[in-house]
């Protein structure tokens, strides 16, 4: 393999240690849409910027509408200022834009793959790419099907001797269970599960990267991590926004499968799991599908019990009046679907036993907040009893956006002459404290793609072990609604899902 | 140096304290602060200097750095050959916002003149003034004194150096080597010059990370540098570490490296107006590899010419030209610099002549 041969250039040797990518051409199936403008050109731009992308590479836009080249360019140009972290410098761009190009087809034509094979060939003569190819699949999950197919037919999937051929796929991987279980069966056709890349950009985040240190480069935390302190772990994912013009893909998907099935249950794999054998991708993918594994099913009437669905009512956002889900533009005004879920998981092993994870997500609340909350217990209540003063519990929080960081609550003494206990919070922010930029997640999931490494990719049997058990759930919802509730705009969701922490003693934190 | 410092210079420096009182002036000016202000601190930054026509900008730099990397910063100006001896210190903040809010982090800075028998109190102003439990990062802008303090050496962490300007350097370096190598210290050695080099470095690597380019890294059959005028110890840096890394051994006498099959492979280095590295050529049999810096460019332009294949040109990330920038990048690398001390090593004995 040529990442092999690469891996032992002696003059990488104590340069940072990073995936480093091989000269390979990337196809981006759906070149024209928003995804490609906002993240992944300007992604591919910075990481141009930061010296990161391997001396060969090419970019080809693969998409239906009729442009040249040199538009395609401007358009992308023009996306990539918007968007891009760093400031466009116009050398570097040039020298960038140098590497991409427009192939105009419709996905369903074979001809239209035959003609891209002919061309990467004929690139790969004049740019030196080694006949590596990565397709991204960012067109419309509809669309999937038909891309791969092709691929296969076109022998695109296959690459020649001492290369490599690798796909991206985007969420959603499916819609439930057995549609995952198609898209797996599509694209297991056409290229090995060592050659699938499934992104879910939350795991190329920071933060969510640093949970794996946080826990097993600190001997103060793990020694702690388990049901003996840990009292209950709260993960919030909040968004002001409403359904912003996408209703007719969230009315039939709606929070549970939008949000939960993939992020959500991924923060809490990596709370949750063991520590992994290995830092390779297995080793850490194959704790992270055993947490999944012992999740404890949701079916029937408890679904109704542990779970709170509800859509948001009208209300006001910053200050601005809001429209009800069911009068948003597109959405049948008699809509089911969730736009907030709470749920209470516990996850049925020996480290967790007794432990409720509660986990909530939901649109047009007060702000956008990702974060990972770990409640300890409380101390026994003997020494301070007589003061009459109440000490609040340690709360180590792992904010994943924005403003990444992690912070920790404890209790200290207030100065003055009597005995009063205050909350104080341990802060730290990347921001801050590395003073350097952080990259987007999309940068370093494309590096870790053309390199090979597939850590932060969901698997196979993690995207399906997860519909499992979103399916129960959602199956359960198909027998009634009169469970669904609404919730106003601009609050922290229905009180129906403060009823589930209040179950524990315990309350959602104040975000 | 002139033997006495005008106060005027130490106007923009910060309030003057007396030594004595300087935590407790410096928990009133955080009690005089508004809410939106936090202290931070991730390191001691000591600066020492015998320089003060640069302490303005030595000054900005610790502004610009504690902006990024939030530190107890602590500015020395030391002056052993003053007549008379007084100490005397100023404390200021460096503020900057955090993101879009109007939320503000400050890293606070203490600052020194150490004039005549003064400044052999250094280490113990160092010690005293300290934020506990921080790593020390020691960046000293004079000669190193003859003979090195022990103690002083035996607490920092980092020590950063530049030897861009050195007119002694195999003195200077033999110096930290024996800093290095004593026992006595385990410091970090961080010459900004080298840290200049990582982006030469990297831009190097990459080229050879091409499948087609790599075999050629055996084969490789002279190197062609250009530096600007007395400017050579940067070049020779870099062509220690490609040395180091290819397994190559110095024939001092003859000015070339040898392989381990006895090859021998010359190198030039041409001295030129420009930046302090401008060009990197490497030839192997009919390949050849170029890194060209132009004066000003914030950016590479790369070449790899391989049999088989087109040229293959890029542009790559250069250093940054400006003082601060070299140092957030040295404060913001962790660990140690094996590679520096190995490449120190093998050039050494080029720097005698």
């Amino acid at each position: 393999m040529p990442s092999d041969i690469l891996r032992s250039n002696p003059l990488r040797e104590g340069l940072a240690q990073r995936s480093i990518p091989d000269p390979c051409t990337l196809v981006i199936f759906g070149a024209t849409g928003d995804l490609t403008h906002r993240k992944l050109v300007p992604a591919l731009y910075n990481l141009a910027a930061d010296g990161a992308l391997p001396p060969a590479i090419s970019v080809v836009g693969f998409a239906r509408r009729d442009k040249s080249d040199d538009v395609f360019r401007a358009e992308l140009e023009e996306a990539a200022r918007k968007f891009s972290r760093q400031a466009i410098n116009d050398d570097l761009w040039k020298n960038f834009t140098s590497s991409i190009c427009y192939h105009r087809s419709e996905f369903d034509k074979l001809e239209g793959y035959e003609a891209l094979a002919k061309r990467l060939d004929e690139m790969d003569a004049a740019r030196g790419t080694g006949g590596n190819r990565l397709f991204y699949l960012a067109a419309g999950p509809d669309q999937f099907e038909v891309i791969l197919e092709n691929l296969r037919k076109s022998g695109l999937n296959k690459a020649r001797p001492g290369a490599w051929s690798r796909v991206i796929v985007e969420k959603p991987f499916g819609t439930d269970l057995p549609s995952a279980k198609r898209l797996n069966d599509l694209v297991e056709n056409a290229f090995d599960e060592s050659e699938t890349f499934r992104i879910d950009h939350y795991l190329g985040k920071e933060t969510a990267q640093n949970i794996i240190v946080l826990r097993f480069a600190n001997a103060l935390f793990e020694a702690m991590w388990n049901s003996r302190y840990i009292d209950h772990v709260q993960i919030t994912a909040s968004e002001p926004l409403g359904v912003e013009g996408r209703a007719g893909y969230y009315e039939k998907s709606g929070a549970l499968r939008d949000m939960v099935q993939n992020h959500l249950l991924q923060l809490l794999c990596l709370t949750a799991m063991e520590p992994p054998a290995g830092l390779d991708a297995d080793s850490i993918r194959d704790e992270k599908v055993k947490v999944l594994r012992s999740l404890r099913p949701l079916t029937g009437e408890d679904v109704f019990k542990h779970v709170v669905r509800a859509q948001y009512g009208a209300g006001s956002i910053n200050g601005k009046r809001v429209a009800a889900y069911r009068d948003e533009l597109n959405v049948n005004p008699e809509s089911v679907t969730e736009t907030f879920v709470a749920m209470e998981l516990n996850v049925d092993n020996w480290r967790w036993a007794g432990v409720p994870f509660f986990i909530r997500v939901g649109k047009r609340l007060p702000k956008a907040a990702t974060e990972i909350a770990v409640h300890f217990k409380s101390v026994p209540p003997v020494l301070f009893r007589a003061t009459g003063e109440s000490i609040d519990d340690n709360v180590l929080v792992i904010r994943i956006q924005p403003d990444e960081g992690i912070s920790l609550r404890m209790s200290a003494k207030m100065p003055g002459s009597s005995l009063r206990i205050e909350p104080v919070k341990m802060d730290f922010h990347y921001g801050t404290s590395f003073g350097k930029a952080t990259p987007e997640a999309y940068e370093r999931l494309l590096l870790d793609a053309m390199s090979g490494d597939a850590t932060l990719f969901a698997r196979r049997d993690e995207v399906e072990q997860a519909w499992k058990f979103v399916d129960a759930i959602h199956e359960a919802w198909q027998h009634r609604s009169d469970d669904l509730a609404v919730y106003t705009s601009g609050s922290w969701g229905p009180g129906e899902a403060d009823e589930l922490t209040k179950r524990h003693e315990a309350a959602w934190r104040r975000l | 140096m002139e033997a006495l410092v005008n106060d005027a210079a130490f106007i923009e420096l910060g309030m003057p304290v007396e030594i004595g009182k300087i935590d407790k002036k410096l928990g009133e000016l955080w009690d005089s602060s508004d809410d939106t202000k936090t202290r931070a601190s991730l390191i001691n930054l000591v600066v020492y200097t015998e320089n003060d026509a640069t302490l303005a900008a030595d000054n900005a730099v610790l502004a610009a750095v504690a902006g990024r990397h939030a530190c107890r910063a602590i500015l020395i100006l030391g002056n052993p050959s003053a007549p008379v001896s007084e100490a005397k210190a100023w404390i200021s903040a460096h503020c900057h916002l955090l993101g879009k809010g109007t939320r503000q982090i400050c890293s606070e800075q203490i600052t020194f003149r150490l004039d005549g028998d003064a400044a052999n109190a250094l280490p113990n102003i160092v010690f005293s003034h300290l934020d506990s439990d921080l790593p020390l990062c020691l960046w000293w802008k004079a000669d190193f004194p003859e003979p090195l303090d022990e103690k002083l050496w035996a607490w920092v962490d980092r020590l950063i150096f530049d030897s861009v300007s050195w007119h002694k350097p195999h003195h200077q370096f033999s110096m930290i080597r024996h800093i290095s190598s004593s026992g006595k210290s385990a410091a970090v050695l961080c010459d900004l010059n080298w840290t200049r080099l990582h982006a030469w470095r990297f831009a190097l690597a990459s080229q050879f990370d091409n499948a087609a380019a790599f075999p050629h890294l055996s084969h490789v059959e002279s190197i062609t540098l250009r530096c600007a005028p007395h400017s050579q110890i940067a070049a020779l840096l870099l062509l220690g570490w490609l040395a180091g890394r290819l397994k190559w051994t110095l024939d001092v006498e003859n000015r070339v490296f040898r392989t381990s099959r006895d090859a021998v492979i010359p190198f030039h280095i041409e001295e030129t107006p420009g930046p302090n590295l401008s060009f990197v050529s490497i030839k192997a049999s009919d390949a050849r590899f170029e890194l060209k810096l132009a004066e000003g460019s914030d950016f590479f332009e790369s070449s790899i010419q391989t049999p088989g294949i087109p040229e293959i040109c890029q542009i790559l990330p250069a250093p940054r030209e400006r003082l601060e920038e070299t140092l957030l990048a040295e404060l913001s690398r962790a660990g140690r610099h094996t590679l520096y001390t190995e490449s120190l090593e093998i050039i050494l004995p080029l720097l005698k002549s």
